[in-house]
Protein backbone atom coordinates (compact mmCIF):
# COMPACT_ATOMS: atom_id res chain seq x y z
CA UNK A 1 0.00 0.00 0.00
CA UNK A 2 1.29 3.75 -1.01
CA UNK A 3 1.11 5.91 2.12
CA UNK A 4 0.40 5.01 5.74
CA UNK A 5 -3.28 3.56 6.34
CA UNK A 6 -2.61 3.52 10.47
CA UNK A 7 -5.30 1.04 12.26
CA UNK A 8 -8.07 -0.67 10.32
CA UNK A 9 -10.38 -3.69 10.89
CA UNK A 10 -12.01 -6.61 8.97
CA UNK A 11 -15.25 -5.41 7.81
CA UNK A 12 -17.65 -8.01 8.56
CA UNK A 13 -21.43 -7.67 7.84
CA UNK A 14 -21.90 -8.91 11.50
CA UNK A 15 -20.53 -5.43 12.90
CA UNK A 16 -21.39 -3.37 9.45
CA UNK A 17 -22.82 -0.83 12.00
CA UNK A 18 -19.84 -0.73 14.41
CA UNK A 19 -16.99 -0.32 11.49
CA UNK A 20 -19.57 2.63 10.05
CA UNK A 21 -19.35 4.83 12.93
CA UNK A 22 -15.66 4.74 13.26
CA UNK A 23 -14.29 8.21 12.53
CA UNK A 24 -10.65 8.45 12.15
CA UNK A 25 -11.00 4.60 9.52
CA UNK A 26 -8.50 4.78 6.48
CA UNK A 27 -8.37 1.36 5.60
CA UNK A 28 -10.88 -2.19 6.14
CA UNK A 29 -10.74 -5.48 4.64
CA UNK A 30 -13.15 -7.85 3.57
CA UNK A 31 -13.34 -11.68 2.67
CA UNK A 32 -13.46 -11.36 -1.22
CA UNK A 33 -15.56 -14.20 -1.31
CA UNK A 34 -18.02 -13.13 0.49
CA UNK A 35 -18.20 -10.00 -2.25
CA UNK A 36 -20.36 -10.72 -5.38
CA UNK A 37 -18.24 -9.60 -8.50
CA UNK A 38 -21.50 -8.10 -10.01
CA UNK A 39 -23.84 -8.08 -7.81
CA UNK A 40 -24.74 -5.12 -5.76
CA UNK A 41 -21.92 -4.20 -3.26
CA UNK A 42 -23.10 -4.59 0.30
CA UNK A 43 -24.61 -1.44 1.85
CA UNK A 44 -21.64 -0.97 4.55
CA UNK A 45 -18.76 -1.42 1.93
CA UNK A 46 -20.20 0.66 -0.29
CA UNK A 47 -20.51 3.42 1.81
CA UNK A 48 -16.78 3.17 2.89
CA UNK A 49 -15.73 3.04 -0.56
CA UNK A 50 -17.74 6.91 -0.57
CA UNK A 51 -15.96 8.08 2.69
CA UNK A 52 -12.99 7.47 0.92
CA UNK A 53 -11.96 4.37 3.22
CA UNK A 54 -9.89 1.76 1.16
CA UNK A 55 -11.36 -1.70 0.95
CA UNK A 56 -9.01 -4.84 0.74
CA UNK A 57 -10.77 -7.84 -0.66
CA UNK A 58 -8.98 -10.74 1.41
CA UNK A 59 -9.32 -14.40 -0.19
CA UNK A 60 -9.56 -17.36 1.67
CA UNK A 61 -9.92 -20.00 -1.28
CA UNK A 62 -7.77 -19.13 -3.93
CA UNK A 63 -5.31 -22.12 -2.93
CA UNK A 64 -2.13 -20.71 -3.76
CA UNK A 65 -0.39 -23.18 -1.99
CA UNK A 66 -1.54 -26.32 -3.39
CA UNK A 67 0.47 -28.55 -5.87
CA UNK A 68 -2.47 -28.09 -8.86
CA UNK A 69 -2.77 -24.57 -10.68
CA UNK A 70 -5.09 -22.32 -9.13
CA UNK A 71 -8.75 -22.05 -10.76
CA UNK A 72 -8.89 -19.15 -13.24
CA UNK A 73 -12.47 -18.60 -12.13
CA UNK A 74 -11.43 -17.89 -8.61
CA UNK A 75 -8.46 -15.50 -9.43
CA UNK A 76 -10.66 -13.84 -12.01
CA UNK A 77 -13.57 -13.27 -9.21
CA UNK A 78 -10.74 -11.54 -6.97
CA UNK A 79 -9.33 -9.84 -9.43
CA UNK A 80 -12.77 -8.01 -10.46
CA UNK A 81 -14.04 -7.55 -6.77
CA UNK A 82 -10.40 -5.53 -6.69
CA UNK A 83 -11.59 -3.39 -9.37
CA UNK A 84 -15.09 -2.56 -7.94
CA UNK A 85 -13.53 -1.77 -4.72
CA UNK A 86 -10.79 0.21 -6.04
CA UNK A 87 -8.75 -1.76 -3.56
CA UNK A 88 -4.93 -0.76 -3.63
CA UNK A 89 -4.05 -4.30 -3.27
CA UNK A 90 -5.51 -7.90 -2.77
CA UNK A 91 -4.30 -10.19 -0.41
CA UNK A 92 -4.56 -14.09 -0.15
CA UNK A 93 -2.94 -16.98 1.99
CA UNK A 94 0.33 -19.14 2.15
CA UNK A 95 -2.00 -22.74 2.09
CA UNK A 96 -4.07 -25.05 0.49
CA UNK A 97 -7.50 -25.25 0.70
CA UNK A 98 -8.31 -28.31 -1.35
CA UNK A 99 -6.51 -31.50 -3.20
CA UNK A 100 -7.75 -33.34 -5.68
CA UNK A 101 -11.23 -31.93 -5.77
CA UNK A 102 -12.06 -32.03 -1.95
CA UNK A 103 -12.68 -28.87 -0.16
CA UNK A 104 -10.84 -29.02 3.38
CA UNK A 105 -12.70 -26.21 4.54
CA UNK A 106 -9.73 -24.87 6.39
CA UNK A 107 -6.42 -23.08 5.84
CA UNK A 108 -4.11 -26.21 5.56
CA UNK A 109 -0.03 -25.52 5.64
CA UNK A 110 2.66 -26.51 3.20
CA UNK A 111 5.26 -27.93 3.61
CA UNK A 112 8.14 -25.62 3.67
CA UNK A 113 9.89 -27.42 0.56
CA UNK A 114 11.63 -26.02 -2.77
CA UNK A 115 9.10 -27.97 -4.27
CA UNK A 116 6.51 -26.38 -2.66
CA UNK A 117 7.90 -22.71 -3.32
CA UNK A 118 8.26 -23.77 -6.69
CA UNK A 119 4.39 -24.35 -6.54
CA UNK A 120 3.40 -21.38 -4.49
CA UNK A 121 5.47 -18.92 -6.73
CA UNK A 122 3.92 -20.24 -9.61
CA UNK A 123 0.47 -19.68 -8.39
CA UNK A 124 1.39 -16.20 -7.61
CA UNK A 125 2.22 -15.38 -10.54
CA UNK A 126 -0.82 -16.86 -12.18
CA UNK A 127 -2.65 -14.45 -10.39
CA UNK A 128 -0.52 -11.17 -10.35
CA UNK A 129 -1.06 -11.98 -14.67
CA UNK A 130 -5.16 -10.87 -13.77
CA UNK A 131 -5.00 -8.20 -11.09
CA UNK A 132 -4.52 -4.75 -11.97
CA UNK A 133 -2.98 -4.54 -8.22
CA UNK A 134 0.08 -5.64 -6.39
CA UNK A 135 -1.04 -9.45 -3.68
CA UNK A 136 -0.17 -9.57 -0.07
CA UNK A 137 0.76 -12.82 0.99
CA UNK A 138 -0.48 -14.32 4.69
CA UNK A 139 1.77 -16.93 6.01
CA UNK A 140 -1.08 -19.22 8.18
CA UNK A 141 -0.83 -20.52 11.87
CA UNK A 142 -0.06 -24.47 11.97
CA UNK A 143 0.39 -26.43 14.91
CA UNK A 144 2.85 -28.62 13.39
CA UNK A 145 5.81 -28.86 10.79
CA UNK A 146 5.45 -31.34 7.91
CA UNK A 147 8.66 -33.87 8.60
CA UNK A 148 10.15 -32.93 4.82
CA UNK A 149 10.94 -29.21 5.39
CA UNK A 150 13.84 -27.98 3.74
CA UNK A 151 13.77 -24.34 4.80
CA UNK A 152 12.84 -22.56 8.02
CA UNK A 153 10.25 -20.21 8.43
CA UNK A 154 11.76 -16.93 7.50
CA UNK A 155 13.91 -18.06 4.46
CA UNK A 156 10.17 -19.77 3.07
CA UNK A 157 8.69 -16.94 3.02
CA UNK A 158 11.56 -14.49 1.97
CA UNK A 159 12.26 -16.78 -1.28
CA UNK A 160 8.60 -16.92 -1.88
CA UNK A 161 8.14 -13.21 -1.70
CA UNK A 162 11.41 -12.10 -3.58
CA UNK A 163 10.90 -14.78 -6.33
CA UNK A 164 7.37 -13.83 -7.19
CA UNK A 165 7.73 -9.77 -6.14
CA UNK A 166 4.69 -10.26 -3.67
CA UNK A 167 3.85 -8.28 -0.64
CA UNK A 168 3.75 -9.65 3.04
CA UNK A 169 0.63 -9.49 4.95
CA UNK A 170 2.01 -10.32 8.19
CA UNK A 171 -0.70 -11.58 10.85
CA UNK A 172 1.07 -10.83 14.45
CA UNK A 173 -1.18 -13.23 16.09
CA UNK A 174 0.02 -16.38 14.16
CA UNK A 175 3.87 -15.02 14.11
CA UNK A 176 2.79 -15.00 18.10
CA UNK A 177 0.60 -18.57 18.04
CA UNK A 178 3.32 -20.81 15.89
CA UNK A 179 6.43 -19.81 18.02
CA UNK A 180 4.28 -19.90 21.81
CA UNK A 181 3.41 -23.09 20.47
CA UNK A 182 7.09 -24.24 19.47
CA UNK A 183 8.87 -22.56 22.51
CA UNK A 184 10.37 -20.38 20.25
CA UNK A 185 10.81 -16.11 20.24
CA UNK A 186 8.24 -14.90 18.09
CA UNK A 187 10.13 -11.88 17.44
CA UNK A 188 13.12 -13.63 16.17
CA UNK A 189 11.27 -14.34 12.48
CA UNK A 190 10.89 -10.04 12.10
CA UNK A 191 14.74 -10.47 11.74
CA UNK A 192 14.49 -12.88 9.08
CA UNK A 193 11.99 -12.17 6.49
CA UNK A 194 11.90 -8.53 4.38
CA UNK A 195 9.90 -6.49 6.35
CA UNK A 196 9.64 -3.61 3.65
CA UNK A 197 7.62 -5.81 2.30
CA UNK A 198 4.82 -5.94 4.57
CA UNK A 199 2.09 -3.93 3.04
CA UNK A 200 -0.25 -5.06 6.70
CA UNK A 201 -0.36 -7.04 9.46
CA UNK A 202 -3.69 -8.93 10.93
CA UNK A 203 -4.17 -8.67 14.54
CA UNK A 204 -6.11 -11.44 16.26
CA UNK A 205 -7.00 -12.72 19.79
CA UNK A 206 -6.97 -16.46 20.93
CA UNK A 207 -7.03 -18.76 23.51
CA UNK A 208 -5.00 -20.97 24.92
CA UNK A 209 -6.83 -25.25 25.52
CA UNK A 210 -4.36 -27.69 27.08
CA UNK A 211 -0.98 -25.90 26.50
CA UNK A 212 -1.85 -25.48 22.69
CA UNK A 213 -2.37 -21.06 21.64
CA UNK A 214 -5.29 -21.37 19.04
CA UNK A 215 -5.82 -18.26 16.92
CA UNK A 216 -9.17 -18.10 17.06
CA UNK A 217 -10.25 -14.52 15.69
CA UNK A 218 -13.01 -14.50 18.32
CA UNK A 219 -11.45 -14.16 21.63
CA UNK A 220 -9.67 -10.64 22.80
CA UNK A 221 -6.48 -9.41 21.72
CA UNK A 222 -4.01 -10.69 24.26
CA UNK A 223 -1.28 -8.25 25.67
CA UNK A 224 1.34 -10.39 24.42
CA UNK A 225 0.07 -10.16 20.76
CA UNK A 226 0.20 -6.08 21.32
CA UNK A 227 3.72 -6.35 22.23
CA UNK A 228 4.72 -8.09 19.85
CA UNK A 229 2.91 -5.68 17.58
CA UNK A 230 5.06 -2.94 19.57
CA UNK A 231 7.93 -4.68 18.79
CA UNK A 232 7.33 -5.17 15.18
CA UNK A 233 6.91 -1.41 14.76
CA UNK A 234 10.37 -0.24 16.89
CA UNK A 235 11.76 -2.09 13.76
CA UNK A 236 9.89 -1.34 10.90
CA UNK A 237 6.38 -0.07 11.16
CA UNK A 238 4.24 -1.28 8.42
CA UNK A 239 1.82 1.12 6.62
CA UNK A 240 -1.32 -0.61 8.47
CA UNK A 241 -2.51 -2.99 10.95
CA UNK A 242 -5.81 -4.29 11.25
CA UNK A 243 -7.97 -5.69 14.00
CA UNK A 244 -9.53 -9.12 12.47
CA UNK A 245 -12.16 -10.65 14.77
CA UNK A 246 -14.20 -13.10 12.77
CA UNK A 247 -16.79 -13.94 15.49
CA UNK A 248 -18.10 -13.96 19.33
CA UNK A 249 -17.93 -10.25 18.46
CA UNK A 250 -18.14 -8.10 21.84
CA UNK A 251 -19.69 -4.99 22.61
CA UNK A 252 -18.61 -1.97 20.81
CA UNK A 253 -16.41 -0.29 23.49
CA UNK A 254 -14.67 -3.12 23.95
CA UNK A 255 -13.99 -3.80 20.32
CA UNK A 256 -13.07 0.22 19.97
CA UNK A 257 -10.57 -0.91 23.09
CA UNK A 258 -8.78 -2.90 20.99
CA UNK A 259 -8.61 -0.93 18.12
CA UNK A 260 -7.06 1.68 20.46
CA UNK A 261 -4.40 -0.49 21.87
CA UNK A 262 -3.70 -1.80 18.18
CA UNK A 263 -2.47 2.16 17.58
CA UNK A 264 -0.82 2.56 21.09
CA UNK A 265 1.13 -0.26 20.65
CA UNK A 266 2.02 0.87 16.76
CA UNK A 267 2.19 4.88 17.68
CA UNK A 268 -0.61 5.41 14.75
CA UNK A 269 -3.50 7.63 15.42
CA UNK A 270 -6.54 6.05 17.00
CA UNK A 271 -9.71 5.88 14.76
CA UNK A 272 -12.24 5.12 17.12
CA UNK B 1 -87.60 6.64 -28.58
CA UNK B 2 -85.83 7.00 -24.87
CA UNK B 3 -86.19 3.89 -22.77
CA UNK B 4 -89.25 3.66 -20.77
CA UNK B 5 -89.97 1.37 -18.01
CA UNK B 6 -91.19 -1.90 -19.37
CA UNK B 7 -93.77 -3.82 -17.50
CA UNK B 8 -91.58 -6.35 -16.23
CA UNK B 9 -88.61 -4.39 -15.35
CA UNK B 10 -87.81 -5.49 -11.96
CA UNK B 11 -88.76 -2.57 -9.76
CA UNK B 12 -89.34 -1.04 -12.93
CA UNK B 13 -85.83 -0.17 -13.74
CA UNK B 14 -84.42 -2.10 -16.96
CA UNK B 15 -81.36 -3.57 -16.29
CA UNK B 16 -78.62 -2.19 -18.33
CA UNK B 17 -79.60 1.42 -16.46
CA UNK B 18 -79.39 -0.42 -13.20
CA UNK B 19 -75.85 -2.18 -14.01
CA UNK B 20 -74.61 1.36 -15.10
CA UNK B 21 -75.97 3.42 -12.05
CA UNK B 22 -74.60 0.48 -10.04
CA UNK B 23 -71.32 0.46 -11.40
CA UNK B 24 -71.39 4.32 -11.46
CA UNK B 25 -71.66 4.13 -7.23
CA UNK B 26 -68.97 1.28 -7.02
CA UNK B 27 -66.65 3.08 -8.72
CA UNK B 28 -67.63 6.57 -6.98
CA UNK B 29 -67.49 4.86 -3.44
CA UNK B 30 -63.64 3.37 -4.82
CA UNK B 31 -62.63 6.95 -5.70
CA UNK B 32 -64.18 9.01 -2.97
CA UNK B 33 -62.35 6.65 -0.43
CA UNK B 34 -59.58 6.54 -1.72
CA UNK B 35 -59.43 10.45 -1.99
CA UNK B 36 -60.66 10.53 2.03
CA UNK B 37 -58.29 7.60 3.28
CA UNK B 38 -55.19 9.63 1.75
CA UNK B 39 -55.91 12.65 3.59
CA UNK B 40 -56.98 10.99 6.65
CA UNK B 41 -54.29 8.92 6.37
CA UNK B 42 -51.18 11.96 5.37
CA UNK B 43 -50.09 12.80 8.96
CA UNK B 44 -48.13 15.83 8.94
CA UNK B 45 -46.13 16.29 5.64
CA UNK B 46 -42.76 16.80 6.25
CA UNK B 47 -42.53 14.99 9.79
CA UNK B 48 -39.46 12.76 10.25
CA UNK B 49 -39.23 9.62 11.99
CA UNK B 50 -35.33 9.63 12.13
CA UNK B 51 -35.21 11.00 16.12
CA UNK B 52 -37.76 8.63 17.35
CA UNK B 53 -36.96 6.28 19.51
CA UNK B 54 -36.98 2.41 19.05
CA UNK B 55 -40.42 1.68 21.12
CA UNK B 56 -42.24 4.71 18.50
CA UNK B 57 -40.68 3.40 15.23
CA UNK B 58 -41.98 -0.17 16.70
CA UNK B 59 -45.35 1.61 17.50
CA UNK B 60 -45.53 2.75 13.57
CA UNK B 61 -44.24 -0.45 12.56
CA UNK B 62 -46.35 -3.32 14.58
CA UNK B 63 -48.46 -0.91 16.83
CA UNK B 64 -48.48 -1.54 20.54
CA UNK B 65 -47.46 -5.65 20.39
CA UNK B 66 -44.24 -4.30 18.09
CA UNK B 67 -43.65 -1.11 20.51
CA UNK B 68 -43.44 -4.07 23.75
CA UNK B 69 -41.33 -6.56 22.19
CA UNK B 70 -39.06 -3.44 21.49
CA UNK B 71 -39.12 -2.79 25.20
CA UNK B 72 -38.56 -6.22 25.92
CA UNK B 73 -35.40 -6.49 23.05
CA UNK B 74 -34.03 -3.64 24.32
CA UNK B 75 -34.21 -4.89 28.60
CA UNK B 76 -33.23 -8.33 27.05
CA UNK B 77 -30.14 -6.90 25.62
CA UNK B 78 -29.45 -5.06 28.76
CA UNK B 79 -29.80 -8.32 30.67
CA UNK B 80 -32.63 -6.97 32.70
CA UNK B 81 -35.26 -9.24 31.88
CA UNK B 82 -35.04 -13.39 31.23
CA UNK B 83 -37.79 -16.38 30.94
CA UNK B 84 -38.72 -18.51 33.62
CA UNK B 85 -39.19 -22.07 32.67
CA UNK B 86 -43.31 -21.63 33.06
CA UNK B 87 -42.94 -19.13 29.88
CA UNK B 88 -43.32 -16.07 32.63
CA UNK B 89 -40.60 -13.18 32.50
CA UNK B 90 -38.79 -12.01 35.19
CA UNK B 91 -36.23 -9.77 36.26
CA UNK B 92 -32.51 -10.75 35.65
CA UNK B 93 -30.34 -7.90 36.48
CA UNK B 94 -31.27 -4.26 37.58
CA UNK B 95 -33.19 -1.89 35.31
CA UNK B 96 -30.54 -0.36 32.79
CA UNK B 97 -30.51 3.75 33.04
CA UNK B 98 -32.41 6.32 30.43
CA UNK B 99 -35.13 3.93 29.88
CA UNK B 100 -37.99 4.86 28.43
CA UNK B 101 -41.40 4.70 30.42
CA UNK B 102 -42.51 1.84 28.06
CA UNK B 103 -39.22 0.22 29.23
CA UNK B 104 -39.88 0.77 33.08
CA UNK B 105 -43.80 -0.38 32.86
CA UNK B 106 -42.64 -3.36 30.97
CA UNK B 107 -39.78 -4.07 33.06
CA UNK B 108 -42.06 -3.18 36.41
CA UNK B 109 -44.79 -6.02 34.29
CA UNK B 110 -42.03 -8.90 34.16
CA UNK B 111 -41.40 -8.26 37.91
CA UNK B 112 -45.24 -10.10 38.20
CA UNK B 113 -43.92 -13.14 36.53
CA UNK B 114 -46.58 -12.69 34.00
CA UNK B 115 -46.26 -13.88 30.37
CA UNK B 116 -44.69 -11.61 27.34
CA UNK B 117 -48.23 -11.80 25.16
CA UNK B 118 -49.97 -10.41 28.76
CA UNK B 119 -47.30 -7.68 28.73
CA UNK B 120 -49.59 -5.82 26.46
CA UNK B 121 -52.57 -5.51 28.68
CA UNK B 122 -50.90 -4.89 31.88
CA UNK B 123 -52.05 -1.91 33.47
CA UNK B 124 -48.76 0.43 33.20
CA UNK B 125 -47.58 -0.55 29.92
CA UNK B 126 -51.60 0.12 28.48
CA UNK B 127 -50.83 3.51 29.93
CA UNK B 128 -47.12 4.25 28.40
CA UNK B 129 -48.95 2.77 25.32
CA UNK B 130 -51.02 5.42 24.92
CA UNK B 131 -48.97 8.10 26.18
CA UNK B 132 -46.77 6.51 23.66
CA UNK B 133 -49.29 6.94 20.73
CA UNK B 134 -50.70 10.17 21.85
CA UNK B 135 -47.20 11.89 20.92
CA UNK B 136 -46.96 9.93 17.86
CA UNK B 137 -50.54 11.13 16.84
CA UNK B 138 -49.68 14.73 17.56
CA UNK B 139 -46.77 14.75 15.74
CA UNK B 140 -48.91 13.63 12.99
CA UNK B 141 -46.56 10.43 12.23
CA UNK B 142 -49.45 7.71 13.84
CA UNK B 143 -52.91 7.40 12.55
CA UNK B 144 -55.32 8.17 15.29
CA UNK B 145 -58.31 5.93 16.14
CA UNK B 146 -60.71 8.34 15.09
CA UNK B 147 -59.21 8.56 11.45
CA UNK B 148 -59.37 5.08 11.35
CA UNK B 149 -62.96 4.70 12.30
CA UNK B 150 -63.98 7.72 10.01
CA UNK B 151 -62.04 5.17 6.93
CA UNK B 152 -63.91 2.34 7.52
CA UNK B 153 -67.21 4.16 7.50
CA UNK B 154 -66.18 3.71 3.55
CA UNK B 155 -66.33 -0.32 4.19
CA UNK B 156 -69.58 -0.16 5.44
CA UNK B 157 -70.48 2.16 2.16
CA UNK B 158 -69.39 -0.74 0.17
CA UNK B 159 -71.00 -3.31 1.83
CA UNK B 160 -74.54 -1.37 1.39
CA UNK B 161 -73.80 -1.37 -2.10
CA UNK B 162 -73.35 -5.10 -2.11
CA UNK B 163 -75.98 -6.24 0.33
CA UNK B 164 -78.24 -3.62 -2.77
CA UNK B 165 -76.91 -5.17 -5.36
CA UNK B 166 -77.80 -8.94 -4.42
CA UNK B 167 -81.09 -7.83 -3.28
CA UNK B 168 -81.56 -6.54 -6.61
CA UNK B 169 -80.25 -9.92 -8.16
CA UNK B 170 -82.56 -12.02 -5.93
CA UNK B 171 -85.75 -10.06 -7.54
CA UNK B 172 -84.25 -10.26 -10.72
CA UNK B 173 -84.09 -13.87 -10.62
CA UNK B 174 -87.59 -14.06 -9.24
CA UNK B 175 -88.46 -12.05 -11.82
CA UNK B 176 -86.95 -14.08 -14.83
CA UNK B 177 -84.94 -11.44 -16.14
CA UNK B 178 -80.85 -11.74 -17.32
CA UNK B 179 -78.78 -11.04 -14.50
CA UNK B 180 -75.09 -11.72 -15.73
CA UNK B 181 -74.08 -7.93 -15.71
CA UNK B 182 -75.81 -7.30 -12.42
CA UNK B 183 -73.52 -10.32 -10.94
CA UNK B 184 -70.07 -8.89 -12.08
CA UNK B 185 -71.63 -5.54 -11.30
CA UNK B 186 -71.80 -7.10 -7.22
CA UNK B 187 -67.79 -8.88 -7.47
CA UNK B 188 -66.74 -5.50 -8.61
CA UNK B 189 -68.53 -4.29 -5.31
CA UNK B 190 -67.72 -7.10 -3.11
CA UNK B 191 -63.56 -6.43 -4.55
CA UNK B 192 -63.93 -2.24 -3.87
CA UNK B 193 -65.58 -3.27 -0.27
CA UNK B 194 -62.91 -6.01 0.82
CA UNK B 195 -60.09 -3.36 0.14
CA UNK B 196 -62.12 -0.98 2.00
CA UNK B 197 -62.13 -3.75 4.65
CA UNK B 198 -58.55 -3.07 5.94
CA UNK B 199 -57.77 -2.93 9.27
CA UNK B 200 -55.17 -1.45 11.76
CA UNK B 201 -52.77 0.93 10.21
CA UNK B 202 -49.90 2.67 12.76
CA UNK B 203 -48.41 5.28 10.66
CA UNK B 204 -49.17 7.91 8.48
CA UNK B 205 -48.24 8.08 4.91
CA UNK B 206 -45.71 10.84 5.86
CA UNK B 207 -43.66 8.34 8.96
CA UNK B 208 -43.52 5.96 5.97
CA UNK B 209 -41.96 7.77 3.55
CA UNK B 210 -39.50 8.81 6.22
CA UNK B 211 -39.21 5.29 7.43
CA UNK B 212 -37.64 3.90 4.58
CA UNK B 213 -35.18 5.98 5.22
CA UNK B 214 -34.84 5.24 8.91
CA UNK B 215 -34.63 1.55 7.56
CA UNK B 216 -31.72 2.06 5.03
CA UNK B 217 -29.68 3.90 7.81
CA UNK B 218 -30.25 1.14 10.37
CA UNK B 219 -29.87 -1.51 7.23
CA UNK B 220 -27.02 -3.01 9.49
CA UNK B 221 -29.65 -4.07 11.93
CA UNK B 222 -31.10 -6.46 9.62
CA UNK B 223 -31.27 -10.00 10.52
CA UNK B 224 -30.20 -11.21 7.29
CA UNK B 225 -27.11 -9.15 8.01
CA UNK B 226 -26.84 -11.08 11.27
CA UNK B 227 -25.95 -8.47 13.32
CA UNK B 228 -23.75 -8.97 16.57
CA UNK B 229 -26.18 -7.89 19.04
CA UNK B 230 -23.32 -7.98 21.54
CA UNK B 231 -21.91 -5.41 19.72
CA UNK B 232 -24.48 -3.26 19.21
CA UNK B 233 -26.22 -3.26 22.34
CA UNK B 234 -29.61 -2.29 23.76
CA UNK B 235 -30.21 0.17 21.96
CA UNK B 236 -29.27 -1.18 18.64
CA UNK B 237 -31.47 -4.70 19.80
CA UNK B 238 -34.40 -2.37 20.19
CA UNK B 239 -33.97 -0.52 17.13
CA UNK B 240 -33.63 -3.70 15.53
CA UNK B 241 -37.05 -5.47 16.63
CA UNK B 242 -38.48 -1.70 15.84
CA UNK B 243 -37.53 -1.78 12.16
CA UNK B 244 -37.70 -5.70 11.39
CA UNK B 245 -40.11 -7.40 13.62
CA UNK B 246 -39.58 -10.04 15.76
CA UNK B 247 -37.30 -11.97 13.22
CA UNK B 248 -34.79 -9.63 15.04
CA UNK B 249 -35.76 -10.76 18.66
CA UNK B 250 -35.36 -14.48 17.08
CA UNK B 251 -32.04 -13.82 15.88
CA UNK B 252 -31.05 -11.86 18.66
CA UNK B 253 -32.04 -14.67 21.05
CA UNK B 254 -34.24 -17.85 20.12
CA UNK B 255 -33.91 -19.32 23.48
CA UNK B 256 -35.98 -16.21 25.05
CA UNK B 257 -38.00 -15.35 22.07
CA UNK B 258 -39.23 -18.94 22.02
CA UNK B 259 -40.04 -18.92 25.49
CA UNK B 260 -41.95 -15.44 25.59
CA UNK B 261 -43.56 -16.80 22.83
CA UNK B 262 -43.32 -13.91 20.60
CA UNK B 263 -45.26 -14.14 17.41
CA UNK B 264 -42.96 -13.46 14.35
CA UNK B 265 -45.25 -12.10 12.05
CA UNK B 266 -45.36 -8.38 14.11
CA UNK B 267 -44.45 -6.03 11.24
CA UNK B 268 -47.01 -5.38 8.82
CA UNK B 269 -45.58 -7.46 5.77
CA UNK B 270 -42.98 -4.91 5.18
CA UNK B 271 -40.43 -5.43 8.42
CA UNK B 272 -37.10 -6.12 6.27
CA UNK B 273 -37.66 -8.76 3.62
CA UNK B 274 -37.15 -6.24 1.14
CA UNK B 275 -34.31 -4.62 1.93
CA UNK B 276 -30.70 -5.15 0.99
CA UNK B 277 -27.81 -7.21 2.58
CA UNK B 278 -28.73 -10.33 1.35
CA UNK B 279 -25.44 -10.17 -0.90
CA UNK B 280 -22.90 -10.54 1.99
CA UNK B 281 -22.08 -13.89 3.03
CA UNK B 282 -24.77 -15.44 0.34
CA UNK B 283 -24.03 -18.59 -1.16
CA UNK B 284 -20.15 -18.34 0.45
CA UNK B 285 -19.90 -21.04 3.30
CA UNK B 286 -17.12 -18.84 4.66
CA UNK B 287 -20.30 -16.19 5.62
CA UNK B 288 -18.19 -13.52 6.09
CA UNK B 289 -15.38 -15.33 8.17
CA UNK B 290 -11.90 -15.69 7.23
CA UNK B 291 -11.64 -19.04 8.30
CA UNK B 292 -13.42 -20.54 5.16
CA UNK B 293 -15.70 -21.81 6.22
CA UNK B 294 -16.34 -25.80 6.81
CA UNK B 295 -14.16 -26.35 9.52
CA UNK B 296 -14.64 -23.04 11.59
CA UNK B 297 -12.66 -21.07 13.85
CA UNK B 298 -10.50 -22.73 16.30
CA UNK B 299 -12.02 -25.88 15.82
CA UNK B 300 -8.99 -28.33 16.69
CA UNK B 301 -7.47 -27.90 14.22
CA UNK B 302 -5.08 -24.85 14.98
CA UNK B 303 -7.29 -22.16 14.35
CA UNK B 304 -8.49 -19.58 11.50
CA UNK B 305 -4.73 -19.11 10.74
CA UNK B 306 -5.94 -16.31 8.60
Amino acid sequence: MTGNYGVGIGWRPEIAGFVAQLPGLRFAEVVAESVHAHGELPRGLSELRERGVAVVPHGVKLSLGGAEPVDPARVTHLATVAQRLEAPLVSEHIAFVRAGGVEAGHLLPIPRSREAVDAVVANVRRTQAELDVPIALEPIAALFDWPDDELDEGAFLTEILERSDALLLLDVANVYANARNRGADPAELFDRVPLERVAYCHVAGGSAHDGVYHDTHTDAVPQEVLDLVAQLCQRRRPPALMLERDGDYPPAAELSAELDAIATASGYPAVT
Amino acid sequence: MPALAAQGDTWGIPGTTFVLLYLTAVVAVAVLAAVHRSILFAGTRGAHVDTLGPQQIAYLNGGDRLAVYAALGGLRGANAIATAPDKTLRQSGPMPSGVTPLDTAVYNAAGKRIRARDVVTDAWVRSALDDLRAGLEANGLAVSAAALRTARMWFFAGLALVVFGVMRLFSGLANDRPVGFLFFGIVAAVLVTFTLRRGARHATTAARKSMAQVRRQYDYLSPQQSPSYATYGAAGAAMGVALFGAASLYAMDPAFAAEAEIQRQTAGGDGGGTVGGGDSGGSSCSGGSSCGGGGGCGGGGGGCGG
